[in-house]
């Protein structure tokens, strides 16, 4: 039984674990409304990116040009594996999600023999990797200087992949991260980054034969690496926007457990304070009546 | 009066203006080029320079584009751009650092797109004398 001194320390350590939470929490909720409204305004850009590229995609597939963006790379042997994540914990399954997922991409392609590389982003999703897979690691973009995400360090992750995309370090890459549902739900997502797939949504436009300048090839090799750039941006803010929801969640999880947990111990506190007393009075009582 | 039809520029970080316009003048890849409403369906890609759109006669607006894409369909003109200034603004310093940017990836030897880089330094330094 802890005395009364523990109990009241107890709860004293309790409550500033529980002022430390809401802080977070409300601070969570701050920045998740920052990165929301920045995806927010992203949106047009990255929409109208898609538009022009499958507009071009579908006129360059009457002519057949053979671009190596858009090689469909069903037989590709050489996998990289683009993990992105959070440079900070204390958010929920936030991290452990967007690991588990990539995990097992890289069990699924290690039984089919493929040849595996990995890059990450944001250092928590580095050290969760690091024990098993250490060797697969071949670059990692450290985001913790970043305040916010810019256009510019997707565009610096994305010369990188692509320059080691020509240089045949790989075949196909692939993108790990949550995409941001609500507050409560952010779901761990993957989808291929290059080589760029061509049969997506046809649009209205198809019928329509645009002039193009210069040639089409030339514009493709122009336009994708800005299309994976814009990707890439619109990953880390999906990103951004979960990793704030899911350490909301979590701390507003954290306050109330807290909560219940310093309700409790008061509890215990006044039924230890209430029996000291009691056993106080009998002692007098006792001592009194032996007289 | 002339017809009007529908411009949009965004860049990657926000929209740059939305609304009707009568002419859009384009630094393209291969030569600079005027939109008229009831343009052919084009798509090209957009070399770093001065960017003009009209509203009217006496309204009219000049941004510095470091690049981009532009789409034409049906009266509707998209145009997405890596960054644009306002050209009222003083660009001189943007674009100096741009081409500063530039010699830096030059003179860097493991740099494969050289001939990209300079002709993109060409342009910049073209666009520095307009201002």
């Amino acid at each position: 039984m802890p005395s009364l001194k523990d109990l009241k320390i107890r709860i004293d350590s309790v409550k500033s674990t529980r002022k430390i939470t809401k802080a977070m929490q409300m601070v969570a909720a701050a920045k998740l409304r920052k990165a929301q409204e920045s995806a927010e305004r992203g949106r047009p850009y990255a929409e109208k990116m898609r538009e022009i590229v499958s507009n071009l995609a579908s006129s360059v597939k009457n002519i057949a040009v053979d671009n190596k963006f858009l090689r469909d790379g069903s037989n590709s042997q050489k996998f990289l594996l683009i993990v992105a994540t959070a440079e900070r914990g204390l958010c929920g399954g936030f991290n452990s999600s967007i690991v588990k997922l990539a995990k097992a991409r890289i069990a699924e392609l290690t039984s089919q023999n493929k040849e595996i590389k990995v890059l990450t982003i944001g250092k928590k999703g580095r050290e969760q990797l690091n024990r098993e897979f250490e060797s697969l690691f071949i670059g990692h973009v450290d985001l913790s200087t970043e305040k916010n995400i810019t256009i510019d360090t997707a565009r610096k992750i994305s010369t990188d992949i692509i320059a080691r995309f020509e240089r045949g370090e790989y075949e196909v890459a692939e993108i790990f991260y949550n995409k941001f549902e609500s507050v409560i739900s952010q779901i761990p997502t993957s989808h291929r980054l290059l080589p760029v797939s061509l049969n997506e949504k046809e649009t209205d436009a198809e019928n329509i034969s645009f002039n193009f300048e210069p040639e089409e090839d030339e514009i493709l090799t122009e336009i994708i690496p800005k299309s994976i750039a814009t990707s890439i941006f619109s990953v880390l803010q999906e990103n951004a926007a979960s990793e704030q929801g899911s350490r909301m969640a979590a701390m507003d999880n954290a306050t109330r457990n807290a909560g219940e947990m310093i309700d409790k111990l008061t509890i215990d506190f006044n039924r230890s304070r209430q029996a000291a007393i009691t056993n106080e009075l009998i002692e007098i009582i006792s001592g009194a009546e032996a007289l | 009066m002339t017809k009007k039809f529908d411009l949009t520029i965004i860049s990657a970080e926000s929209k740059v203006f939305e609304g009707e316009v009568e002419s859009v003048l384009v630094p393209g890849m291969i030569g600079d080029f005027l939109v008229l409403s009831d343009h052919a369906p084009c798509i090209s890609s957009i070399r770093p320079g001065f960017l003009e759109y009209s509203e009217g006669i006496s309204h009219k607006q000049r941004y510095f584009v470091s690049g981009g894409i532009i789409e034409v369909i049906n009266n509707v003109v998209s145009i997405l751009v890596d960054s644009a200034i306002a050209g009222d603004k003083n660009v001189k310093e943007d674009i100096t650092a741009l081409i500063s940017e530039i010699n830096d990836k030059l003179s860097n030897e493991d740099y494969t797109n050289k001939d990209d880089l300079g002709l993109r330094k060409n342009d910049l330094e073209e666009a520095l004398k307009q201002t």
